[in-house]
């Protein structure tokens, strides 16, 4: 039997966390791995290309309208078996997002059984760690260790230093760096750098590749729509890095200029 | 000690209270408070012995996630339709404000034919007067004060941060909650000062409604001097100037002063409106030094940590005061006797009539035995 793996994957919005998360899920779906995804962004999209492009009902859908959420309501079976799970939460600009992760995170652990089934259990955690709900999973006991995924360019850089920093104050390790390519010059060097830095090392590059949009569009992970492609391989070897990673560090963040000279 | 940066841990009145007991005295006749059922729950039962009614959005988990704005369009109409209100107010609390919660847009949507008086507001602050600024602020937006009288609530509100933070409950880290001197002693005390011939002052500096009991001492003082044939050594002080402050507090300043008319008390000086507490202390010490400087003892009641002590030093004090924590700064400052009125603020909301105070009932009777 493995090790149950509950791993949250960190990243600046926008760069690449949910297709990674969900390529990653199906990558170990493949393998004969028992794995959840849980989605913790309000715009519920981490699951999406494992269920073919549809969306499933989040627990705080449900939890608004006042269901007695139970487990088969929130846990959706996806691509070879991956259980998904949306949190949700409140449109843009109202209420508040923390907030809803806490509530259905809190709510999750009191429903599911399943949760101690998995091999892998993938948190989507919404970009930066900006305040307290969005650490919730790994308050409250869910999330082992942490990826953390970046570009070679600049700011993406910077958020994966601050997650870095958040991560050492809320004594989470980090096992390892994700590279999701924005073809930007020496961005191999330089992420590879940035890893070993802080302590830890670059466990993938992935390169940027029109089918990885393609894929997504259609509603499909690469693993599913272009099994045979070249980023289909890099997944494939990513997930079987995480799945026998057996090492970590507390991330030690670099100052504001070691980072520029970095990406310099 | 420096004031600003001690950080103080003894519970404190809110500045969402403070803004709710603000839209009382500008005579809403619903306050609707946004956020949680239970946020604030004894004092808008209070308000409601005062005649107003409080009601609550009750915001629970998918709130505080989803936010509250379809909650408070309903509960804008729900309070329109049950109680046909003239003015309505909606008060923020901690949870609401934290989400970034919105009133206007839900006062727009629910386009009531009646004023709304919307005030933004949490307990975060320092100082709890705030919440009146905040709610006197919207009131003036809202055409229901004008320029003139905001800048003399602003005024006295700023004051009245001083005056908590020199003497009050403010100006230290902790205090300790108190009850203050045994009232049968202090009664036997100004008793036999009145046998013996001295001559005291009685202050009544109260705030606002309060005053419906603290006149309460006024009068047990001067029923004692009147059976002991020494009216004549007792002069009277109040602020209770008919003519200024919020409706609702003239209102009360009226009905207190209707009442001494009736019982035959004489009030020698107004010191100002209900609503002066925090600025009365520059009169009174005016009057102390220009007319009765040579008198023997002064009770002194509501706000007795507002007034200076220059030219009370040689009296012997007596001061009765509703908050718990005020004992010691009182005592600091030089009085000899303190005594609290405990539960005073509950049994002064939704009257119009001087309430019987504890140490009035001890004074009259204690005065049975011994006169």
């Amino acid at each position: 039997m493995t090790i149950q793996k509950r791993i949250a994957i960190y990243g600046k919005g926008g760069i690449g966390k949910s297709s990674t998360a969900s390529n990653v899920a199906a990558a170990c779906a493949d393998e004969g791995y028992k794995v959840m995804i849980i989605g913790c962004d309000p715009k519920s999209d981490s699951s999406i290309t494992l269920l073919g492009g549809k969306r499933i009902p989040t627990i705080l859908d449900l939890l608004r309208d006042g269901v007695d959420v139970k487990e088969e309501d929130v846990i959706h079976e996806g691509y070879k078996g991956v259980k998904c799970v949306e949190v949700g939460g409140p449109e843009p600009g109202i209420g508040c997002a923390g907030r809803g992760i806490i509530v259905a995170i809190q709510t999750l652990k009191k429903i599911s059984k399943s949760l101690n089934e998995m091999d892998l259990i993938i948190y989507d955690v919404p970009g930066d760690i900006v305040c307290g709900g969005f650490v919730a999973p790994i308050r409250k006991g869910l999330v082992k260790e942490a990826y953390v995924l970046t570009s070679g360019e600049y700011m993406p850089l910077y958020a994966a230093n601050n997650i870095c920093r958040g991560l050492a104050k809320i004594n989470t390790p980090l096992s390892g760096i994700i590279c999701n390519s924005r073809s930007v010059s020496r961005e191999e060097e330089i992420v590879t750098k940035f890893a070993s830095e802080i302590g830890s090392e670059l466990m993938a590059f992935i390169p940027k590749e029109q089918i990885v949009q393609d894929c997504e569009r259609d509603g499909f992970s690469v693993m599913e729509k272009a099994p045979d492609s070249n980023v289909a391989k890099v997944y494939r070897k990513l997930a079987q890095a995480i799945m026998e990673r057996d090492s970590s560090v507390m991330p030690e963040a670099l100052d504001d200029e070691r980072l520029r000279e970095l990406t310099k | 000690m420096d004031n600003k940066n001690i950080s103080i841990i003894h519970p404190r009145p809110s500045s969402i209270v403070a803004a709710l007991y603000t839209l009382r005295d500008l005579n809403v006749d619903v306050a609707i408070l946004h956020g949680p059922p239970g946020c604030s729950f004894k004092h808008a039962r209070l308000l409601e012995e005062d005649g107003i009614h409080v009601v609550t959005t009750a915001l629970d988990e998918s709130g505080f996630v989803f936010g509250g704005h379809r909650e408070l369009v309903n509960v804008l109409h729900k309070v329109n339709d049950m109680f046909h209100p003239k003015l309505i107010g909606v008060v923020g609390t901690c949870a609401s404000m934290i989400i970034g919660e919105e009133m206007r847009e839900p006062v727009m949507e629910a386009n009531l034919d009646v004023p709304v008086i919307e005030v933004e507001v949490h307990a975060g602050y320092r100082n709890n007067t705030k919440g009146v600024l905040f709610a006197l602020e919207s009131a003036l937006d809202a055409g229901i004060i004008d320029r003139e009288e905001f800048s003399r609530q602003q005024h006295l509100l700023e004051e009245a941060t001083n005056v908590e933070l020199r003497h009050g409950a403010a100006s230290k880290e902790y205090l300790a909650p108190s009850r203050g001197d045994v009232k049968y002693k202090v009664a036997q005390r100004i008793i036999e000062l009145l046998k013996e011939g001295k001559r005291g002052i009685t202050i009544m500096n109260a705030k606002k409604e309060t005053g419906y009991m603290f006149a309460d001492i006024t009068v047990a003082v001067n029923e004692i001097a009147e059976q002991l044939g020494k009216a004549d050594n007792i002069i009277n002080m109040s602020n209770t100037d008919v003519g200024l402050g919020l409706p609702r507090v003239r209102h009360h300043a009226e009905c207190i002063m209707n009442d001494f008319e009736e019982k035959g008390i004489p009030i020698h000086e107004i010191i100002g409106g209900l609503d002066e507490y925090p600025v009365a202390g520059a009169t009174i010490d005016k009057l102390i030094e220009e007319k009765y400087s040579d008198y023997d003892f002064a009770v002194i009641t509501g706000v007795p940590h507002a007034i200076p002590m220059d030219h009370l030093s040689d009296m012997e004090i007596i001061s009765v005061t509703n908050g718990p924590r005020q004992v010691l700064p009182l005592k600091e400052l030089g009085h000899e006797h303190v005594l609290v009125e405990i539960d005073l603020h509950p049994k002064t909301l939704g009257v119009n009539h001087i309430v019987e105070s504890e140490f009035g009932a001890t004074l009259r009777e204690v005065a049975k035995e011994s006169i």
